[in-house]
């Protein structure tokens, strides 16, 4: 038997078959009730009355009655459609309808199966799905010892977090089930999540089942069960438990973007303020008279090194609940290019019914980018006025090449860090509205008093 | 490889492994004990009903880097379903088991540590812990009767329909799982590990109807 490999795909052969589906009459009410994968189901559920019956006992004991009104639900995914979910086939076998016993939250699971593959459970909430697999492994549980430590479970070395703990029972069934079916005996729950997984363990007296469940988007089942029912193409309404946050996303592969772009901008500043020379170029000092139109002065000339460079310009004189004014070009000796300005420097204080307030300063700072280098002076005109005595005081000017800038830095930040920050929002508000349905949330309500 | 006559059909009857001491005629389904090249008639095996497995007695397969291939197979049934144990022959050689139930797959070995303490059966409950060195701690699980309803192929013990035992599972340390058999005349430990289907390469399987 040296042959290719065997995938359950195949077909063909000469052995075996499946046992055929075998159908009998229900113990309770005499419809017709059919097995489809004898040898596998311990317990089937009749379509009619919705009795649970022993399939292995003799006589199909019932195991359990459901009423007349809970015969209303009905599952978007018929028994016996069968679709492709991670690349496998799976056939619908079994529908059950659940529910929190303590909120009386309800959801539904389909029974999955594969003669090659075992088990799996495909569960729906609100349009949100699950694929479930049974695991064998047992995932590490903490439990909380210090104060405001999560509660986790660790499989694979990943790392999930208590989500949900209650208790469930079955609410409605129908098709077959590879265990003995019980209404109202409610079992042990608990979810930890690590979106888009998700783990959880069912516990009754005898035994506790792990699985680790994945969420599948609603398009997917609609096109691996080819179905069209119109509640598939809905959208999901709120955020499952563990939905992915494709905002988080983002914001993880942002994040490293982001601080990369942080620490270029950052060293890119720190190389251009130590390389700016700052050196002061001219020191006038004018004395005027206040409360007086000045006469128009002309500077020295200074001569602005580098081929091109800043050029900064710095007024200071004692304003006090007053103002000065200075209006002026910066002129080209050689070229008699012309850099026009205006300026006023001003400062009020005082009191009022709030305290002491002050408004402006008693310099004023004035910044030419990309000035060429060579010689130049500069043109002023000065008004001066509101002051209470007109002592003479001195205008301070100090004209400086090559200064520092910060502007174009913080812009930049400031730019580089709009999105980002939108990305870091919306993530957490998902993650708040994820755990809003929880009672281990990290992100306690303040309107919550407990 | 010991190639005996059904002493009740005729019919050949192969012994793979020499461990092997009881077996399934397959043409005429008496159940034989094989004493040394003897072979006796104990009874016969009636038709198993609703058997869905994917596996059968030829069908071969890859774990740990050796071939290998289904030679035996006992199923049992407890109060709440069934599963299959493989007979099965690693390498042409040395024999172990592939369980089977409800899609999972284990392969376990004999542990033959003589003189390993078990406790009895009647005390074993879920949530006990046994030493089976030098495996490791394990973690009784859940623990019941079971018995055999069919069987077929060849086997290292004697595997007629009705024999009962006593069946405990158990989880160990580094993803190990053990079962515990308390049976008439002998407690067998078997140790392994739950394997992906995919990961068998399986050659020769059973074809299943629509699938």
């Amino acid at each position: 038997m040296a042959g290719k490999s065997q995938t359950p795909d195949s077909t063909g052969g000469p052995s075996g078959a499946k046992p055929s589906a075998k159908t009998f009459s229900c113990t309770n009410c005499g419809a017709s009730v059919t097995i489809r994968y004898p040898g596998q189901a311990m317990s089937v559920a009749c379509e009619s009355c919705h009795s649970v019956l022993d399939v292995t006992h003799r006589n199909y004991q019932i195991l359990s009655k459901y009423g007349a009104e809970t015969s209303g639900y009905s599952p978007l995914l018929a028994l016996g459609a069968r679709g492709k979910l991670f690349g496998r086939p799976w056939e619908v076998i079994g529908y059950m309808v659940r529910e929190d016993v303590a909120s009386g939250f309800s959801w539904d699971e389909y029974l999955l199966f594969n003669p090659y593959y075992g088990y799996r459970w495909l569960t729906h909430t609100k349009g949100h799905f699950n694929f479930v697999t049974p695991i064998k492994k047992k995932p590490q549980t903490s439990q909380s010892y210090k104060f405001n430590s999560p509660e986790c479970a660790i499989l694979d070395d990943l790392n999930y977090r208590l989500y949900y703990r209650g208790q469930a029972s079955v609410l409605f069934v129908l098709g077959e089930f590879y265990w003995r079916v019980k209404a109202n005996s409610a079992v042990a729950m608990e979810d930890y999540i690590c979106p888009p997984k998700m783990l959880s363990s069912e516990a009754d007296e005898k035994e506790i089942n792990w699985s680790v469940s994945e969420y599948v988007e609603p398009a997917v089942i609609r096109e691996a069960f080819k179905s069209d029912d119109p509640s598939l193409k809905r959208l999901p309404l709120g955020i499952a438990p563990n939905q992915p946050n494709k905002a988080a996303s983002a914001w993880k592969t942002m994040k490293w973007l982001w601080m990369m772009f942080l620490v270029i901008c950052t060293g890119i500043e720190i190389v251009h303020v130590a390389g700016s020379a700052s050196k002061e170029l001219l020191d006038f000092n004018y004395t005027y008279v206040p409360n007086t139109k000045s006469a128009d002065i002309t500077t020295p000339v200074f001569t602005a090194f580098k081929e091109k460079a800043n050029l900064s310009l710095s007024f200071k004189t004692q304003v006090d609940n007053s103002w000065y004014y200075v209006s002026g070009e910066l002129v080209n000796n050689k070229t008699g290019e012309t850099y026009p300005f205006e300026r006023s420097i001003e400062y009020y204080h005082g009191y009022d019914s709030d305290g002491s307030w002050s408004e402006g300063s008693l310099e004023s700072q004035l910044l030419f980018s990309g000035i060429p280098g060579g010689q130049y002076y500069l043109n002023l005109d000065m008004e001066s006025g509101s002051f209470k005595d007109s002592n003479p005081r001195t205008l301070l000017l100090t004209v400086r090449r090559d200064v520092p800038t910060y502007v174009n830095y913080f812009l930049s930040l400031f730019f580089l860090s709009v999105l980002p920050c939108m990305y870091w929002w919306s993530s957490r508000s998902f993650e708040v509205a994820r755990w809003s349905d929880s009672d281990y949330t990290p992100y306690p309500s303040s309107s919550d008093s407990d | 490889m010991i190639k005996l006559a059904c002493p009740s059909c005729g019919a050949e009857v192969k012994f793979q492994s020499k461990a092997s001491v009881f077996a399934v005629c397959s043409f005429c389904k008496s159940t034989l004990v094989r004493q040394d090249m003897n072979l006796d008639v104990l009874g016969k095996m009636s038709d198993l009903q609703d058997d869905l497995t994917p596996l059968q007695l030829g069908t071969q397969g890859q774990y740990d880097g050796r071939q290998f291939e289904l030679i035996g197979r006992l199923k049992i049934a407890y109060s709440d379903g069934y599963w299959n144990e493989w007979y099965t022959l690693f390498g042409g050689e040395e024999t172990g088991w592939l369980a089977e139930a409800q899609g999972f797959y284990a392969v376990c070995f004999q542990l033959e540590t003589p003189g390993l303490y078990l406790p009895p059966a009647k005390r074993i409950k879920p949530g006990l812990t046994i030493d089976l060195e030098p495996a490791g701690t394990f973690l009784v699980e859940d623990a019941r009767d079971v018995f055999c309803i069919y069987s077929e192929g060849e086997l290292p013990i004697n595997a007629a329909q009705g024999r009962e035992s006593f069946s405990v599972d158990l989880a160990g340390p580094k993803d190990q799982m053990a079962t515990v058999e308390y049976a008439e005349n002998s407690d067998r430990i078997y140790i392994g590990s739950y394997q992906d289907f995919d990961t068998f390469n399986f050659r020769n399987l059973r074809t299943i109807d629509g699938w």
